[in-house]
């Protein structure tokens, strides 16, 4: 006898949904809706019923976070679930992760709790382990199983990104971690409370295995709060409906939203191919080799994505040619890419009354097995997988991007290549107290990139989150006070260029103050500048420009602040003042991406620049009065206006434009003499190629991806290479 | 009568041209649903705007257009008139291209000396249109990557399916990539 409805057990609820969506291709085999048809007003008031169930949840149970990550960020989200694990209905916040749920509820149902531990009233689940269903350790989900009538209807969830998770890097992103044993607490899904309340071991687990127990359990506790408050509105609603109701417009809702998303696609979107890809290196070289001899290397690590819009509206993304599972930070099993992906998905066509898990009803991914997003090796280093594959997001963003424009829909692009950036921090305080945190509040701070009909914005987004926010600066100084923010400002000419440039990227900028005793910073970020945002620009505007991350220590701060002389406030500013020695260093650490554990010292600066977005179009057909503009606002300088924009100006932020005029044909001429006919290029190519001319992280790239028969087969065809090519 | 308001004609042509204003834009970005002759409206004014007669059939580019022409074939068409080849071949085969290969030709075009490529592991290559010289497309990507095939729309489907008007010259062969055909062909030749 089962918990589920008519005492079925949840195995035979959710082999029956599989079933009947195999045979009919509608969610719960719903091929009439007959709720949404003949009474849609109700219908709506039940679903808005649950919609405030869990923004409720979230605007409550996030003020018992201390948390600057979830109570300021809103790095948090509370869900309601069917009995089968679909989430039908969420609030705001970190919305990819909806997708996760079915995943969790599915190895909880196939781990056989049923028949164990049993699945009672009362009962608390836990999980943040990346095999079962989370995307990284990071990742904390709770569930409480919402009984009626002595039958499991839903589940109601509670989930939120902690802030350090206790991995061989302090933080919540560790850009190094080769192994699963090395991520941090992981927990796979366990029963870790009864009768409403959470067990005092569980307590103890999270003060013993993190680095910031005091603060992860206030986090758990507001998971459980927000799940206990919908807990009570889910039973309320089936009070209210009823539970026959409850159930059949559960199910409804998310096979009506299945359509509408088909429907958005075929109204705005063209059927075809879109190839799109990024890259990023990983620097594992000289870091661990000792204790990890097969992470004693680096990557160029290969995220290609060939997506279908399909006839039928569906979408195909083919991931094949992705670098292989390695001893690195970087793996994620395919419902955490799949999860992250749908960061791209949500706002280019997902956004309907309440988001849930139809999406995962009409995307039918390709993912090999042995990727690095299908890793066999279930203790596979998983800490930031979130991050480097988490850009499967912004390839959805190209995907549509490209097919709104081509069908007219401009006003829906959405051009961003969104980057995770942010630091992990731990020490020891002059008192001997231990701490430590995570900052990743320039997240919430992303750029955009151009648009087909202008410029993108600064600041302006999350790709984790729908309402961006980086927080408040007071409240991070209040709990990492060794960082003093001295600067948090835009970069002039931090931009990609194009028609339309890209937003201008966001730096923060620190002064090291009295960290006592010890204390070490660790950046990590998914978009290095070793290779750019993306891998392609806009229709001839340049891709987005990678993370700056400086440290420069020992310099003479001090002696600038007592005497009142100007400081830097960002990277370009601290770079020219050691130039023209108005600030002094003695070392200077430049990384284009993550940083290793670097112990920092009172009054050393730390600046961090998280990424800039693409341009669309030819720069050289950029307006004079957008460059008149650019100059007024100090966004660019006149030397590049000039050097890439072809515009001269008349040193009062006039462009001469007969002059400028000029310049653009000489521009476009030189284009003409340095540039080759396609297949002159395609031959010098191609002999680079046979005589396998490639930097080392190169050559191990293409060895790996080739072992792919699609890739290969598109390698071979290209450039036409003899049939034992081999790497 | 809203919805043609706000999506008329003029408002479309203008959010082209880059000229709508933040107000109407967010009004379109609103609307729902969306005007359905959308497409139609789009073609027109993309039509008025070349100096060629060829009828488009899809923009793919801020230049570039598949187009019909006159003996029945698809190929894909420059807004200055240059003709590239079946819209079933990567148009960036028959571009001019040029490659940025070192940090000194990337800075060109990178404003931030941090931020500049890694050129040992990526080239920048850009292509050029080889009648008016417009840049058409940038990646950054290692030597020997194939390049991107941006956009391989499925024709046929589109304007039989999804917008009732199917094409004169119907044929499943119009979703069959041909690039590797012209690569063939210039391996032949030497």
């Amino acid at each position: 006898m089962g918990v589920g409805y008519k005492d079925k057990t949840l195995r035979e609820m959710l082999g029956e949904k599989d079933r009947l969506f195999a045979e009919t291709g509608c969610i719960y085999g719903l091929k009439e809706l007959e709720l949404v048809e003949n009474d849609p007003v109700t219908l709506m008031k039940f679903q808005m019923r649950l919609v405030a169930a869990c923004t409720n949840a979230r605007e409550t149970a996030k003020l018992v976070s201390a948390s600057p990550v979830a109570l300021q960020m809103g790095e948090v989200l509370f869900m309601v679930a069917t009995a089968e694990g679909d989430v039908v209905s969420s609030s705001h916040g970190l919305i990819g992760h909806i997708q996760c749920i079915p995943f969790i509820v599915r190895s909880m149902i196939e781990l056989g709790f049923e028949n164990t531990d049993g699945i009672r009233e009362g009962d608390i689940f836990s999980t943040n382990d990346p095999l079962y269903g989370s995307p990284h350790g990071s990742d904390c989900y709770t569930l409480i199983p919402v009984f009626y009538d002595g039958e499991l209807i839903s589940w109601a969830v509670g989930f939120n990104h902690i802030m350090e998770v206790g991995g061989i890097v302090p933080g919540n992103l560790s850009a190094l971690s080769p192994t699963a044993f090395t991520d941090g607490f992981l927990y796979p899904p366990m029963k870790t409370g009864e009768d409403f309340r959470q067990h005092q071991w569980w307590e103890l687990l999270w003060m013993r295995r993190t680095r910031m127990g005091g603060m992860n359990i206030l986090d758990d506790k507001m998971r459980v709060a927000g799940a206990m408050a919908i807990r009570g509105k889910v039973l309320e609603a089936v009070e209210e409906f009823g539970a026959d109701y409850f159930r059949k417009a559960t199910k409804e809702i998310l096979e009506r939203e299945r359509r509408q998303y088909i429907e958005t696609i075929k109204t705005q979107a063209v059927p075809g191919k879109y190839q799109t890809l990024k890259l990023t290196p990983v620097r594992y070289k000289g870091t661990v080799g000792k204790l990890f001899p097969n992470s004693d290397r680096d990557w160029l690590v290969h995220m290609p994505m060939e997506t279908t819009i399909e006839s039928d509206g569906t979408l195909t993304p083919d991931l094949e040619g992705l670098t292989s599972e390695a001893e690195f930070h970087c793996n994620m099993f395919p419902h955490g890419t799949k999860a992250m992906a749908s960061l791209g998905l949500w706002p280019m066509f997902a956004h309907t009354a309440t988001t849930n898990t139809a999406l995962a009803y009409m995307t039918d991914y390709k993912i090999p097995l042995g990727s690095m997003s299908n890793p066999m090796n279930p203790f596979t280093g998983t800490s930031m997988g979130t991050g480097v594959l988490g850009a499967y997001a912004q390839q959805y963003h190209h995907v549509f991007s490209y097919t709104y424009f081509a069908r007219g829909f401009l006003e829906e692009c959405f051009a961003r290549s969104p980057n995770v950036a942010g630091y992990g921090i731990d020490g020891v305080f002059g008192d001997g107290e231990r701490w430590a945190g995570g900052n990743f509040s320039l997240i919430g701070g992303d750029s955009t990139g151009g648009q087909p009909y202008k410029d993108g914005e600064p600041c302006l987004s999350a790709i984790t989150n729908p309402e961006s926010d980086i927080g408040e600066t007071e409240l991070y100084e209040f709990y990492e006070p060794t960082g003093l923010n001295i600067g948090r400002k835009l970069v002039p000419n931090y931009c990609a260029h194009g028609k339309y440039r890209g937003g201008l990227g966001m730096v923060m900028c620190q002064l090291i103050t009295q960290p006592g005793q010890h204390l070490t910073m660790a950046v990590f970020s998914s978009t290095s500048s070793e290779t750019g945002t993306s891998a392609r620009g806009w229709c001839g505007g340049y891709p987005g420009l990678g993370t700056v991350c400086y440290f420069l220590h020992d310099t003479n701060m001090k002696e600038l602040l007592e005497k009142g002389l100007p400081y830097p406030r960002d990277f370009v500013e601290a770079r020219e003042m050691l130039k023209d020695d108005t600030l002094k260093a003695g070392s200077v650490d430049l990384y284009p991406a993550d940083s290793p554990n670097v112990p920092c010292k009172d009054g050393d600066l730390f600046i961090l620049g998280a990424h800039a977005n693409s341009g669309w179009g030819d720069p050289v057909e950029r307006e004079y009065a957008h460059l008149e503009e650019d100059l007024r606002y100090g966004w660019l300088t006149t030397d590049v206006v000039e050097k890439i924009y072809g515009a001269i100006s008349d040193g009062d932020g006039k462009i001469k434009v007969s002059e400028s005029d000029a310049r653009r044909e000489e521009m476009k001429k030189k284009r003409a003499e340095r540039s080759v006919d396609g297949k002159e290029w395609w031959k010098e190519e191609c002999q680079k190629l046979l005589q396998k001319q490639f930097d080392p992280d190169v050559y191990a790239m293409y060895a790996d991806c080739m072992k792919y028969q699609k890739f290969r087969d598109r390698m071979m065809s290209v450039w036409q290479l003899p049939e034992d090519y081999q790497l | 009568m809203r919805q043609a308001e706000i999506a008329s004609k003029d408002k479309i042509e203008a959010l082209v041209e880059g000229k709508l204003p933040d107000h109407d834009v967010k009004e379109l970005i609103r609307l729902a649903p969306k005007d359905k002759d959308r497409f139609w409206k789009y073609l027109e004014i993309l039509q008025s705007k070349v100096p060629w007669k060829d009828k488009i059939l899809l923009r793919i580019s801020d230049h570039l257009f598949i187009v019909a022409s006159e003996g029945g074939g698809r190929v894909v068409k420059c807004d200055c008139g240059h003709e590239f080849d079946d819209y079933r071949v990567n148009w960036k085969f028959n571009a001019r291209v040029y490659v940025r290969r070192t940090r000194e030709e990337m800075a060109e075009v990178i404003s931030v000396e941090e931020s500049i490529l890694n050129p040992n592991i990526v080239e920048m290559r850009e292509f050029y249109c080889p009648g008016c010289f417009a840049q058409l497309a940038v990646e950054v990507v290692p030597v020997g990557y194939p390049p991107l095939f941006e956009i391989f729309p499925d024709l046929d489907t589109f304007y039989r399916d999804w917008l009732g008007a199917p094409l004169d010259n119907e044929d499943p062969g119009w979703y069959q990539e041909k690039t590797a055909e012209l690569t063939s062909q210039w391996s032949k030749e030497g």
